[in-house]
């Protein structure tokens, strides 16, 4: 399936269940929202009651992370139905899930297991995506995890791996910057070096979230405010690329929503004036 | 269920599957053989990094479990409650995509394992902690309002089917569960466990979306069981004679309990029109 570039509509935030009253009284300046999607895998309640008076109000995107693409076993097709379900529920603007592996079998590890980057890893990622896409009848945008260790199988790193794998399936990445940054100190590479290795045309969204750094090695917690090194290495990204959806995502540890709000006004001022100019309004 | 591993099907693994494999194993405690292929770092070692996995799973599983059952883990205190949860993880790994499901069996687990089986109560307090997140996001659906009722033909009344809405759920407890949760929450110690009789609940979410519980007399019991059953009103009535010992009052307990279901959200506005 080729990739339909994602619409550029700003400046969003991750749609988080402690922050949905304050969102539907305040009608905060966010351009849009992007939800976990399988928080909605569930029939009704609180969840989707709050999400149907959202979607009226703000663009929806959605975001997984249960779909283990890139795991051996076979395709998981109940996931799939469900999904599948939930994006006809919500027409969301696109959809995206993670880069890695999280279950086997019958085993699921909850968590974002890095693939090892080598040429059956490649193939295995251009089948996978393949049969996701048709079944889902969409484009799937795959993020980049953060990592604590790096396989000795491997036979390129992290960037060339992702730009093999959009140069032979035209897929698109969310580029979570801080888990960049976090990869980048555990196994001591430059940042920049990954950023300046994805081409433009295969950047549909950014991620900047906090982490937790232990000195020897940070844990990505997205639990903390986002860093100084990683809002350096946004605003570095953020002019020398044209526009790019762009969002702050916290998974825990929730401050004030004002807090959150005031990271996502900093990251609109790092940004060049083209940045302002959405296309869906 | 998903296929099983290759390994376990005599399938040559290719590198990909044995890397997978072996993660995995690493996770659970299984196979130490998973640093060999981890890459030689400076900083921390292979094995350190594995470890930051491992933890990072069972952190997580148990966080869902104190998240989940934040009152039974008070009741318990710290150390059972960690004693429970690695213990509960080590015999049911997660097989779901979804961490809401990962303590659906934690009331059996309680009521066959010891120390805890020796506590009824512990079980108890677990499964009204499920049946509360299995009515917060149950399926919406039309509810019952009194105008339905009031349509219907007098000569229509012993055959009509009402139903319940997907988040109402019944408990009977023969501890004082429900009210010792209640009492945590509140911030007071738990009463004693005993109770004289067993106690009946409805666990439902409310017309707000809230879910909220309530206790059951016996004959309120037997007629909702008897609704689930799909039984019509006439066969309500009847029940509700059987535990009252008389037909009029009988009818009065339905009548009560019918108020107080459409006040609060009970009923699917479907019933009727069966």
């Amino acid at each position: 399936m080729n990739s339909t570039p994602s619409p550029y509509i700003g400046f969003g935030l991750g749609l988080r269940t402690c922050y949905f009253e304050e969102i539907i009284a305040t009608n905060p300046k966010v351009d849009w929202f992007e939800i976990i999607s399988e928080n909605y895998f569930v029939a009704g309640g609180k969840p989707w009651h709050y999400l149907s008076q959202i979607k009226e109000r703000y663009p929806i995107v959605m975001h997984g992370v249960s779909m283990s693409i890139g795991s051996t076993s076979d395709v998981n097709f109940d996931y799939l139905d469900k999904l599948k379900k939930t994006i006809n529920r919500v027409q969301p603007l696109w959809i995206s899930d993670h880069l890695c592996f999280s279950s086997l079998g019958d085993f699921n590890s909850h968590d974002l297991l890095p693939m090892p980057y080598t040429e059956e890893s490649l193939t295995h990622l251009s089948q996978r995506l393949s049969i996701v896409q048709d079944y889902l009848e969409r484009p799937l945008i795959l993020e980049n995890v953060s990592s604590y260790l790096t396989y000795q199988a491997s036979e390129m790193n992290e960037w060339t791996f992702l730009a093999e794998l959009h140069n032979r399936t035209g897929c698109q990445f969310l580029l979570d910057i801080n888990n960049i940054y976090v990869s980048a100190r555990n196994h001591q590479f430059d940042p920049n070096e990954f950023l300046d290795a994805i081409p433009q045309s295969a950047i549909a969204q950014i991620h900047l979230a906090g982490h937790s750094d232990f000195g020897s090695h940070i844990i990505d917690t997205h639990d903390q405010p986002i860093c100084d090194a990683v809002w350096e290495l946004f605003s570095k990204f953020a002019n020398s690329h044209t526009p790019v959806n762009t969002m702050i995502e916290r998974d825990d540890n929730f401050p004030d929503f004002k807090e959150i709000m005031a990271e996502l006004t900093h990251a609109r001022s790092l940004a060049p004036s083209n940045w302002k100019n959405y296309e869906y309004a | 269920m998903q296929d099983l591993w290759p390994q376990a099907t005599g399938k040559i693994m290719s590198t990909l599957e044995q890397l997978q494999s072996d993660f995995i194993a690493m996770l659970q405690g299984h196979n130490t053989s998973f640093t060999d292929h981890i890459a030689q770092q400076t900083g921390l070692s292979p094995e350190q990094r594995s470890e930051i996995y491992q933890n990072a799973y069972q952190i997580r599983l148990k966080k869902v479990l104190e998240q989940d059952h934040e009152m039974l883990g008070l009741y318990l205190g710290d150390e059972l409650f960690d004693q429970m949860a690695e213990a509960y993880l080590a015999l049911f790994p997660s097989q779901s995509p979804s961490l809401r499901e990962y303590g659906d069996r934690l009331p059996n687990f309680l009521s066959t394992h010891s120390p805890f089986q020796e506590y009824g109560i512990l079980s108890e307090i677990a499964q009204f902690e499920r049946l509360l997140l299995q009515a917060f996001d149950a399926a919406d659906s039309k509810l019952l309002e009194l105008v339905h009722l009031q349509s219907i033909e007098q000569t229509d009344w012993p055959n009509i089917i009402l139903s319940v809405h997907d988040s109402v759920h019944l408990l009977t407890c023969r501890y004082a569960a429900v009210e010792s949760w209640q009492a945590l929450k509140n911030g007071t110690p738990p009463p004693s466990p005993e109770l004289n009789n067993v106690q009946h609940w409805i666990i439902a979410r409310a017309r707000d979306k809230r879910t909220g519980f309530y206790p059951l007399s016996e004959c309120h019991f037997q007629c909702l069981m008897s609704i689930k059953q799909g039984l019509p009103f006439g066969f309500i009535c009847e029940a509700a004679a059987n535990v009252t010992g008389d037909q009029q009052q009988g009818t009065v307990e339905v009548m009560q309990l019918l108020q107080q279901g459409i006040e609060l959200g009970w009923f699917l506005q479907t019933s009727v029109t069966q």
